[in-house]
């Protein structure tokens, strides 16, 4: 059954693809065998066919006159939509590619057949490659990089409101995956935690937009300079014995003296409850010197929460 | 791939990439193309039976593609339609460009070698720019994850000087090293700890600096005991605590592995989860601030901790004035 299957999909990609101009429904049951005789029941097994083809990333096109009549539309696949533009990889770009995808194993994507199409040798099994990361992988992130990829617009649902993203740029930070780009409704530049994201992500393919000029930056600041809070620039000593964990967090730049006590650093801050919550996992062996501001808001957080919380 | 049956799906887009190879190609041996695209001997020959049966309208024999199998060898011709590979799907780019953005975050990689130049050319193809995706796998010194590279291929033991997060405390480690390796944003050390005399895990931003030892261990390096890939999950016999907490306090879902959760409405919420430390359960506490609130402790933990942190903190910054 399966192999009547294969046969007929393959039959249906091979006349797409060879047709030189776009084939209505019924000329395609004519031309490729395999369909039941029903015409009710052929047009169903026709519509599944297509969207599996589509599934597999065949890319089917849709011509002709307005759907208002199924007979008056009709397929077929371009070339220049079908072929896999060659991307001049010599061999040495190829082995690292290959090693990389070993390298870094994308949970939940599998398969080799993106490395068949260009011509990687596939991995013998023989030749384990130890992973040196795992990322968790989401399912919407296939969509939001169409979007880049195709600059089409995005749509989705996060924090109760319905959006439309022109996107930008994908980053993988803390273990999270993030999407940017310019947020049409707001009329701004917007960043998303995926995983946040409320159900699917829709591919708009009737609104594309023309590559941003600025890109979206990106999530390229730490938490506590990504938010809306005024910057401020924050004096910080940590104890000589935390200072090289805080350094690694603060980078090098943001040094200003290294005592045999401690270290004091001046740390651009536009989200003070972030910057808070990350002084903390300190405990006693930081501390904001100033501005008075940040200062007390410490202050006033600790004297809240023992009132409140722990009693 | 063997010993279990392969959906139509899986055949077609497998076939759609072995007939443009083949196709390129003069003659190659069969067991070439079995290599090549995993299969077996006789999954490749059912295959090829498929697509002697393929063609065009109206299928005489010159409509059909020609499938020749002779020493071993196979040509497929008359298949103009095949000849080429199927461009890649957005997961597939997304696939690839994302594992080498990966690999090229790690310090120490060539920002100009062969992978980099891969990804931006591959980029090109797919439509997007090299740094559309970006890959942060964790905090690492480069120094340090550099150390304790070589001393994993090198099979040396390390001296640490590690800072227990759970307990606060900060000492020296002897780790023979087993392996590293990244998940959920950060690095990971795994190995025998000798001071502890038993298998641990450290996290590698943690570690202040690394000294490799001249020792070269004699056992092999692959007794490995976890699986990199699974997330952290705190032990069954830590201590485990009940929080309740406002709606501003979801980060602690989504941040810790927590055993259970009860929706109590308005964003408020209940969860159950285990504690690896004093200062971990300090820290959390202190962050929570107003927003949480303890509601059952399990001994030997104190209910205290917090109230005692906050009450240390704020003697620091009482017993210091603001520096202007």
């Amino acid at each position: 059954m399966s192999r009547t299957k294969v046969e007929r999909l393959l039959n249906l990609t091979a006349a797409l693809r060879s047709t030189r101009r776009p084939l209505t429904r019924d000329e395609i049951l004519q031309r490729v065998p395999g369909y039941p005789d029903d015409p009710e029941s052929a047009r169903r097994a026709f519509e599944r066919d297509k969207d599996e083809l589509r599934s597999m990333g065949v890319p089917i096109r849709v011509e002709g006159l307005a759907a208002t009549s199924a007979e008056q539309v009709a397929y077929r696949i371009v070339p220049e939509e079908y072929v896999l533009a060659d991307p001049g990889l010599d061999a040495e770009e190829l082995t690292a590619l290959q090693l990389a995808a070993n390298a870094v194993k994308l949970d939940g994507v599998g398969g080799h057949e993106a490395f068949w199409k260009l011509g990687v040798e596939s991995p013998g099994p023989d030749a384990p490659v130890d992973p040196v990361a795992h990322l968790r992988t989401d399912p919407r992130l296939e969509p939001l990089f169409g979007g880049i990829a195709e600059h089409h617009s995005v749509t989705f649902r996060y924090g109760d409101v319905d959006r439309t993203l022109e996107p930008h740029r994908i980053d993988f930070r803390n273990g999270h995956w993030y999407v940017s780009g310019h947020d049409v409704g707001r009329g701004e530049g917007r960043v998303f935690r995926v995983d946040r994201i409320d159900g699917d992500v829709r591919v708009e393919r009737d609104r594309a937009f023309e590559p941003p000029v600025a890109p979206h930056p990106g999530l390229v600041d730490p938490p506590w300079r990504f938010g809306g809070d005024a910057a401020v620039t924050v004096d910080l000593v940590v104890d000589a014995d935390r200072a090289a964990w805080a350094e690694r967090h603060f980078g090098g730049d943001a040094v200003r003296a290294r005592t045999p006590e401690g270290t004091q650093f001046a740390v651009e801050v536009s989200n003070l409850a972030a910057f808070r919550s990350f002084v903390l996992m300190f405990l006693d062996r930081a501390e904001i010197v100033a501005p008075p501001a940040v200062r007390d808001d410490l202050v006033a957080w600790l004297r809240a929460s023992l009132d409140g919380s722990w009693s | 791939m063997t010993g279990r049956r392969t959906t139509a799906n899986e055949r077609v887009r497998r076939l759609l990439s072995v007939v443009p190879w083949i196709v390129a190609r003069d003659g190659p041996r069969v067991d070439e193309v079995c290599e090549r695209f995993g299969m077996t001997r006789a999954q490749l020959l059912d295959d090829l039976q498929i697509v002697f049966l393929v063609g065009l309208f109206p299928f005489t024999p010159d409509q059909l593609i020609d499938v020749v199998i002779e020493d071993d060898r196979v040509w497929i011709r008359l298949a103009d339609y095949f000849a080429e590979p199927m461009r890649l799907t957005p997961d597939q780019g997304f696939q690839i460009v994302a594992a080498g953005a990966g690999l090229l975050s790690v310090p120490g990689s060539d920002p100009d070698g062969p992978l980099a130049r891969a990804i931006a050319k591959l980029a090109a193809v797919l439509g997007v720019d090299a740094d559309d995706v970006q890959i942060d796998l964790g905090e690492a010194e480069p120094l340090v994850l550099g150390s304790l590279r070589t001393a994993v291929a090198d099979r040396r033991p390390v001296q640490l000087d590690y800072h227990t997060f759970g307990r606060d405390v900060r000492g020296v480690r002897v780790v023979e090293p087993h392996r590293l390796s990244a998940r959920d944003g950060a690095w990971y050390l795994e190995g025998f700890c000798r001071s502890a005399g038993a298998p641990r895990v450290f996290r590698i931003d943690r570690i202040d600096s690394v000294e490799v030892l001249d020792e070269v261990l004699e056992t092999p390096i692959h007794a490995r005991s976890t699986d990199p890939g699974a997330p952290y999950v705190p032990a069954a016999d830590e201590p485990r605590i009940l929080l309740e907490l406002d709606a501003e306090a979801a980060w602690v879902v989504e941040q810790y592995p927590v055993d259970a959760v009860e929706d109590l409405g308005n964003g408020r919420r209940t969860v159950r989860l285990g504690v690896s430390g004093e200062a971990w359960l300090e820290r959390l506490l202190l962050r929570l601030g107003p927003h949480g609130r303890l509601v059952e402790v399990e001994a030997p933990l104190d209910p205290m901790v917090a109230s005692r942190a906050a009450e240390r903190i704020l003697r620091r910054y009482e017993t210091s004035s603001s520096g202007d």
